[in-house]
């Protein structure tokens, strides 16, 4: 006779969890911890020593002090940008904030390629941009050279980024509660006082979130940088140039461990920044 | 108007200015007669778009980018939506535990998601296969399917389905006949965007690269290196075109607005 096995209702509903958190932890979690585990492993034993290496190697803790001071620098433009532009676009932009969005999302559908070609064909020596400055408006008597510099590898970055703040920091603006403006309005605030001391404050858990995001992006991203160049030693490039000329697999391992630990760390103070949300 | 916001309107037009130029140079560029990729351009023609035709790498990654994407999206689909239909009515602490382990694929460098998964994989015995890149790029495009049907199906109240129920229609035929119409535009909208992310993809495709497996953006990338002409942005310009038709196609199906909210 067959066993008979009873469910209950919520175990079986529970069961359509299944596929996806197996697959996920086959294939997602495994390939991570494996990958992990082979920077602790040294002659079939298990070692720290290349942590030790790596963290007292002068060179390798700038590596990280640039990818972590790069991804705050990008992080820290797009807010900057963003919040204007997300403030125009929940309160100001009326019959325009469909077209706004659109604008905000169709970049988001362009590849990574595309738009450092862009760059690239814009800020080239007989670029658009020289012929601007040189002939245009002559502010300028000799081509300046753009390509490959700090500068504009950071912009081609916040290009990348900078809709996401948007879109984040928007969706907290449109929760704001618009009386406790109105209120302090009333009760005799300046406009810029009323922003500063009751619009910023209560906005203020949303741009976390929205930086958070955009560093952890930031945190990940070398395309751009492989190709717009500007002189940056970061995680994600090294352990891309490990990968392709150096071909040291441990020492690549050791680096994306250091890097998914930053990104673990981010995503932990996102999820305490939205539980403080109540979302 | 006042004069802080006349100051307001300037930067949102400069802003916009700055998002959609380098976009807009590469697709004038798409155009051009010279043989260079220059801005202003000279003249106006379509070779570059019969040039990559003629590219037979541009052809035969542009049909794996197109098949890895339907595989990695449907896949998405039968894993995600199942899980999505169960966590949107999940009240425990758990459940919230549970969508933030399936959705932290989006938070993990991907750079590291495809070094990881390179080694992974050829322990396994798959290499460098389309197989493997369709099992990576699932990862990468689970999360997108499962955040959007799980964002329409909490906003259908429990009781059409349970009227269904009482008015005597079994689990399956509710299922058919009442939730996946009512979720539809979910899983239009969570495929769009799984399949736009799975066929941008490079910094994990780049590791799988091999005659046989090279996606368009990793061909796209190599060319780059040795060449700088027009054809590349002639692609560009295709993708993009399929990306607005695929975003207004989404809006129709889905609102563009609840998407931007449900990042």
């Amino acid at each position: 006779m067959m066993p008979t096995v009873t469910l209950s209702n919520g175990a079986r509903r529970a069961l359509l969890l299944a596929p996806a958190l197996i697959f996920l932890a086959v294939f997602f979690v495994m390939p991570l911890l494996d990958n992990s585990a082979r920077s602790f492993i040294r002659e079939g034993g298990f070692t720290l020593s290349r942590y030790t290496d790596f963290l007292t190697d002068r060179f390798y803790l700038g590596v990280i002090a640039e990818t972590v001071i790069l991804s705050a620098a990008v992080t820290a433009i797009s807010v900057l940008i963003a919040y204007p532009v997300a403030y125009v676009l929940v309160r100001k932009a009326g019959g325009f904030s469909g077209l706004m969005i659109f604008f905000l999302i169709a970049p988001l559908l362009t590849s990574i390629i595309m738009r450092t070609f862009g760059w690239q064909v814009l800020f080239a020596r007989r670029g658009l941009v020289n012929q601007w400055l040189v002939n245009d408006l002559g502010l300028l008597d000799a081509p300046l050279r753009w390509l490959n510099t700090p500068g504009l590898a950071i912009a081609a970055l916040v290009h990348v980024l900078v809709p996401f703040a948007v879109l984040s920091i928007a969706s907290v603006l449109q929760g704001v509660d618009r009386r406790l403006e109105e209120g302090a309005l009333m009760l005799g605030a300046s406009r810029i006082r009323t922003f500063f001391e009751v619009t910023l404050p209560l906005t203020v858990d949303g741009i976390g979130t929205g930086a958070i995001l955009v560093f952890m992006i930031a945190n990940g991203s070398f395309v751009t940088l492989v190709l717009l160049g500007g002189g940056f030693q970061t995680l994600p490039l090294l352990i891309y140039q490990q990968f392709n000329t150096t071909r040291d697999f441990a020492l690549a391992s050791t680096m994306s461990t250091i890097l998914l630990m930053i990104a673990l760390a981010c995503l932990w103070l996102q999820l305490r920044l939205l539980r403080r949300q109540g979302v | 108007m006042r004069l802080s916001d006349i100051a307001l309107w300037v930067f949102t037009l400069a802003f916009f200015i700055f998002m959609i130029l380098p976009i807009a140079v590469v697709v004038v560029i798409s155009f051009t007669e010279a043989g260079y990729a220059a801005f202003p351009i000279p003249g106006w023609s379509l070779k570059w778009f019969a040039r990559i035709f003629e590219y037979e790498p541009f052809i035969d990654s542009l049909i794996t980018s197109l098949w890895l994407g339907v595989v990695a999206t449907v896949a998405s689909c039968l894993l995600g939506i199942p899980a999505a239909l169960y966590l949107s009515r999940a009240r425990s602490g758990w459940a919230t535990v549970i969508t933030t382990f399936l959705l932290s694929p989006l938070s993990m460098p991907m750079i590291v998601i495809g070094f990881a998964s390179l080694f992974f994989l050829s322990a396994l015995g798959f290499g460098i296969s389309f197989l493997s890149l369709a099992i990576v790029h699932t990862v990468i495009c689970l999360p997108y399917v499962i955040r959007t049907v799980a964002a329409v199906y909490r906003a259908v109240p429990p009781a059409y389905e349970e009227a269904a129920m009482i008015l005597g229609a079994g689990r399956f035929t509710t299922f058919r006949e009442v939730t996946l119409p009512l979720i539809r535009p979910g899983i239009a909208a969570g495929s769009l965007f799984s399949f736009l992310t799975s066929f941008d993809n490079l910094p994990v495709s780049y590791f799988f690269g091999s005659a046989q497996t090279n996606t368009l953006p990793v061909v796209m990338l190599a060319y780059m290196e040795h060449q700088f002409d027009p054809s590349i942005a002639a692609l560009s310009t295709l993708q993009l075109l399929l990306a607005i038709v695929a975003l207004v196609v989404a809006d129709r199906l889905y609102g563009i607005e609840k998407m931007t909210v449900a990042t």
